[in-house]
């Protein structure tokens, strides 16, 4: 349905939310990037095609810009394979010991990087536990077998089922039950009420998740350096490389803008197929999600043994980045452990000094304070966004992933170069230099995924409820406070807490952008893992990633925990908030638009 | 004995090298609780009217604190100087970032520049930034003491010279067996594939050691001013070497037999050696090594400029670089500080000559160097 501007501009919130966002987007989107892409692509004020002329004559630009598309198509597909199937097995399916396999899945919500990657190399590298393993039995075969496109895969698909262990959880959860078994008692197999009912349910949240993970594909760092060897490098690296130095920026935003686009092309054709459908069930009496049983014997111990295969697998690396943080760095490079080599030394070290121990704390007011504004603000956005259908939100929508295209790097020195003299957008003050200038490249950084999920979540969002209140005369900023931020606010809470343990250990940005008195963790990190003397850098990365995982962790239970613990009890809250009880259960008026529901 | 076996055994003597960390373990819980509650402050007070001013007001009186940029404040350094600093009265904040970075962090900035003084950064990077125009020349007081020559004698100072050599594991390569020069690595067979080639650009270490190579065949006529035989020897480099793996050290690579050899600066050896129970070699060219020569420099637009001039004076006297020598087994530049540390170890360290580097030819053309490298040679 689309809304004319004027409808729009009634309400005082969408026109306050406007106004806003609109002042938001110019300063911070718009003024500092396009200028710096200006001045990069356009440097005497004609276009040069210095750029696409070096990257067409470099094969390795394009076959690495080829192997981060690969990358990306294939992880769409074997991300979502896996991180469904966990799912289900958690949240759907009746499995034995199902919470001690949540517990292992979510590993993946509280460390990544380059820990991640070298987890599974203890594993499966070189000197790995399996290699080892594997080589008693066949004596012949290659040591480093761990390597290539196949290594990147499987180590980037386990990495990257955590938006589906967040989102597609909580998606899950909203399936009306009354549904399944209305479908059951009528005949339906397992397998149909699942491919039927249950997943087109989950549309919406897995279009975005699937986008996230494309997007992780493209832009993957880490995984191809350590893993991918000379047949698999990926594209991100030479961005980076190219991004800082003043005069190849333009062959790292031609590069930038290349994932970029993609990026775009497959929101664009997200967005189309996600207007085409309403995503929530037509049932509105609710009813508590019942766990099903796997009627088929041989089915049901299939699906018990890739559950715990799978645990073993995400859980091991966790486990040995523990245990190693309290060796010496030669038992890490070699991945051998003896008792005589356990030492507490190495978080001693990181204790005693006061450089490692402040920035804990800066970082995680700066994460904390750019995680909520972020998410704060934009749940007003998204709502107008989801709700109003026009060319303005089009393109405001489009605008605000002007982030995804641009790598943090380039975000960072565009913000410097643009408010490094007073500037009238933002009342004649100066940013560089100060405080403030970091907090606002996190907000920047966040927004797309901020605003993808919200979106996603509002999307879910039944209009009969919203009808409902408006109909008993609620206003709409009470509608939004009181009907509709309750339904969301699972999903906001979720996003908040992952975008702070993603800003937590940010290097890219930071080093541009923090103030000196202020020393952001991701610095300290960097500094004593790269120092020239250092020979211990693996080990005080891992005593870091142990402490990060434990705020992570903590930051995933404040808002997680206690929703895993007691959800059976929690879910019905969501509803009965709404003023008058009755109205919202009156069955919603077919509409024309009714005709593509998906659901039935 | 080697050459480099002499070092070794000479640093390894010394009591206090790199192999103890120096660490100031002294903790000031104030200071925490002081960064804590102004950060937060600063964060929470919406309003962008009080946040601007922290790091570029402040009197030029004795005392004020000083901005310092550095890529040079790893391994305990910087808590090293700090201290230092305020024994002798100064207050620093230090921002600490790699070497490619805080020079694009410097140029960025030059608008509102938030750096007082620059140090550790080397001729390369300092000649970058000088070209924009950034450094406010200084001579400082003991300008007399160092090579005007390592310097550029006006805006930057030599504070530390730093040899990058080529380093081999001697228990897998004896001494005869050893290459003589880099270029021995692609043209000699033996070699293939058991050299570690860097897999980034983005350090001036590996920068100088490209820039090391390419300037032998310095040509007018030639791409980006260097000869098609100098490109071949780039391009030699990276076929034939076994590319430099992301969080795996060199010495751990040696350890585990995958490379022999590879480039490592002077000061980072003895660590290492001890780390991985590995004695190394160093291969010493006719050409000589080339040694990155730390510097300091003030920044343009300094309201602190005499604090600041004050700070150069003394962190590059003889006394506070001879400390740092001896803390952090460096070579000094000031020949004053060299007569403070251990002659037998200065005189190791000059048995490896510099190579004669033309820095304005490298400052003008290692930015377009990397790009072609890493877009037509590096695998």
């Amino acid at each position: 349905m689309k809304t004319s501007l004027r409808s729009m501009v009634r309400s005082p919130m969408v026109l306050v939310t406007s106004v806003v966002l609109t002042w938001f987007i110019v300063t911070f989107l718009i003024a500092p990037n396009v200028g710096l892409l200006a001045t990069t692509f356009f440097p005497n004020g004609e276009f040069t095609p210095r750029s696409v002329d070096k990257l067409l004559s470099s094969d390795r630009a394009m076959k690495s810009l080829g192997n981060s598309f690969i990358l990306a198509i294939v992880l769409a597909v074997t991300v979502n394979i896996v991180g469904i199937f966990i799912v289900l097995v958690t949240q759907y399916f009746d499995i034995r010991g199902s919470r001690i396999l949540w517990l292992g899945y979510a590993t993946t919500l509280i460390y990544g990087g380059i820990v991640l990657v070298a987890g599974y190399k203890f594993i499966y590298g070189q000197n790995g536990f399996i290699t080892n393993l594997l080589l008693n039995y066949f004596p012949g075969m290659n040591a480093e077998w761990f390597t290539g496109f196949l290594a990147v895969v499987f180590v980037m698909t386990f990495a990257s089922t955590s938006y589906h262990m967040l989102f597609l959880t909580s998606a899950l959860n909203k399936v009306d039950f009354q549904t399944i078994e209305a479908a059951k008692s009528m005949g339906a197999s397992t397998l149909t009420v699942l491919w039927r009912i249950v997943l087109p349910v989950l549309r919406p949240i897995l279009f975005a998740i699937t986008i996230l993970v494309f997007l992780g594909g493209l832009t993957a760092l880490t995984a191809p350096q350590v893993l991918g060897g000379p047949n698999f490098q990926t594209v991100t690296p030479l961005i980076l490389t190219f991004s800082g130095s003043t005069t190849s920026r333009d062959i790292a935003a031609l590069l930038a803008l290349i994932l970029g686009v993609a990026t775009m092309i497959l929101l664009a054709v997200m967005s189309r197929v996600e207007r085409g459908g309403t995503y929530f069930s037509v049932s509105k009496v609710s009813a508590t999600m019942q766990k099903q049983k796997i009627t088929n014997p041989v089915a049901n111990a299939v699906v018990h043994v890739v559950a715990y295969v799978l645990f073993v697998v995400y859980t091991l690396p966790i486990l040995l980045i523990v245990v190693f943080s309290f060796t010496d760095s030669a038992s890490i490079q070699t991945a051998t452990l003896s008792w005589d080599r356990f030492t507490l030394d190495n978080y001693i070290t990181v204790f005693t000094t006061q450089s490692a121990f402040e920035p804990f704390i800066v970082s995680v007011l700066y994460s904390a304070a750019a995680a909520v504004v972020v998410v704060g603000g934009l749940l007003f956005v998204a709502r107008i966004l989801q709700k109003y259908k026009n060319a303005a939100t089009t393109v405001a929508e489009y605008l605000l992933h002007i982030p995804w295209i641009l790598p943090s790097t380039m975000i960072a020195l565009g913000l410097i170069l643009t408010f490094d003299r007073p500037n009238a957008l933002i009342g004649g003050q100066v940013l560089t230099g100060t405080v403030w200038v970091l907090l606002v490249a996190y907000i920047i950084i966040k927004i797309p995924f901020t605003l993808r999920m919200l979106k996603a979540a509002f999307y879910s969002v039944s209009d009969s409820v919203e009808d409902a209140a408006r109909i008993l005369g609620a206003k709409s900023l009470y509608t939004f406070r009181r009907v509709l931020l309750p339904i969301v606010l699972p999903t906001a809470a979720a996003i908040t807490a992952l975008n702070f343990n993603s800003l937590l250990d940010d290097y890219d940005t930071a080093v541009f952008l923090y103030s000196p008195l202020y020393e952001p963790l991701g610095i300290v990190i960097k500094n004593s893992t790269d120092g020239d003397n250092i020979s211990d850098a693996m080990v005080l990365t891992l005593v870091y990633t142990v402490l990060l995982m434990i705020i992570m962790g903590l930051s995933m239970y404040a808002v997680y925990g206690r929703s895993v613990t007691s959800r059976r009890k929690k879910r019905p809250r969501a509803l009965p908030e709404v003023p008058d009880q009755p109205a919202t259960r009156v069955g919603r008026e077919p509409q024309p638009d009714d005709a593509r529901v998906t659901v039935r | 004995m080697g050459k480099w076996a002499r070092i070794r055994a000479q640093l390894l003597a010394q009591p206090s090298t790199v192999l103890v960390r120096g660490r100031e373990g002294k903790y000031d819980v104030r200071r925490t609780i002081s960064v804590t509650a102004t950060l937060a402050a600063a964060l929470l007070l919406a309003g962008c009217g009080g946040g601007s001013t922290e790091t570029s007001n402040g009197e030029s009186a004795e005392g004020a604190t000083l901005v310092v940029y550095t890529n040079s404040n790893s391994d305990g350094k910087g808590e090293w100087i700090e201290a230092e600093a305020a024994e002798a009265g100064f207050s620093l904040e230090i921002v600490g970032a790699g070497g490619a970075d805080l020079t694009n962090r410097v140029i960025a900035e030059a608008g509102n520049p938030v750096a007082d003084v620059v140090f550790g950064l080397n001729n390369m990077y300092f000649e970058q930034i000088k070209a924009e125009g950034i450094l406010e020349p200084y001579t400082p007081a003991w300008s007399s003491e160092v090579d005007p020559g390592l310097g550029d004698g006006e805006a930057f100072w030599p504070l530390v010279q730093q040899g990058i050599v080529l380093a081999y594991n001697s228990d897998a390569v004896p001494e005869r067996e050893a290459p003589s020069d880099w270029t021995d690595l692609w043209e000699d067979e033996r070699f293939h594939d058991r050299y570690e080639s860097v897999n980034s650009l983005e350090g001036a270490t590996e920068q100088i050691v490209m820039a090391g190579i390419l300037t032998r065949y310095q040509d007018e006529s030639g791409d980006l001013g260097i000869s098609d035989e100098g490109w071949a020897q780039v391009q030699g480099y990276f076929e034939n070497g076994s590319p430099a793996v992301e969080g795996e050290d060199l010495f751990a690579r040696m350890a585990s037999g995958t490379v022999d050899m590879g480039q490592m600066t002077i000061s980072g050896l003895p660590a290492r050696e001890a780390e991985y129970g590995i004695a190394a070699g160093v291969v010493e060219p006719s050409v000589g090594i080339p040694y990155a020569v730390e510097q300091v420099a003030m920044v343009k637009g300094t309201s602190k400029q005499e604090e600041t001039q004050r700070f150069i004076d003394w962190f590059g006297s003889a006394e506070v670089q001879g400390g740092f020598a001896e803390e952090f087994s460096t070579l000094p530049a000031n020949e004053g500080a060299l007569e403070l540390a251990d002659p037998a170890v200065v005189e190791q360290y000059e048995s490896l000559p510099p190579q004669d580097l033309d820095w304005e030819f490298i400052r003008d053309n290692i930015s377009p160097w990397v790009e072609k490298i890493e877009l037509e040679y590096m695998p």
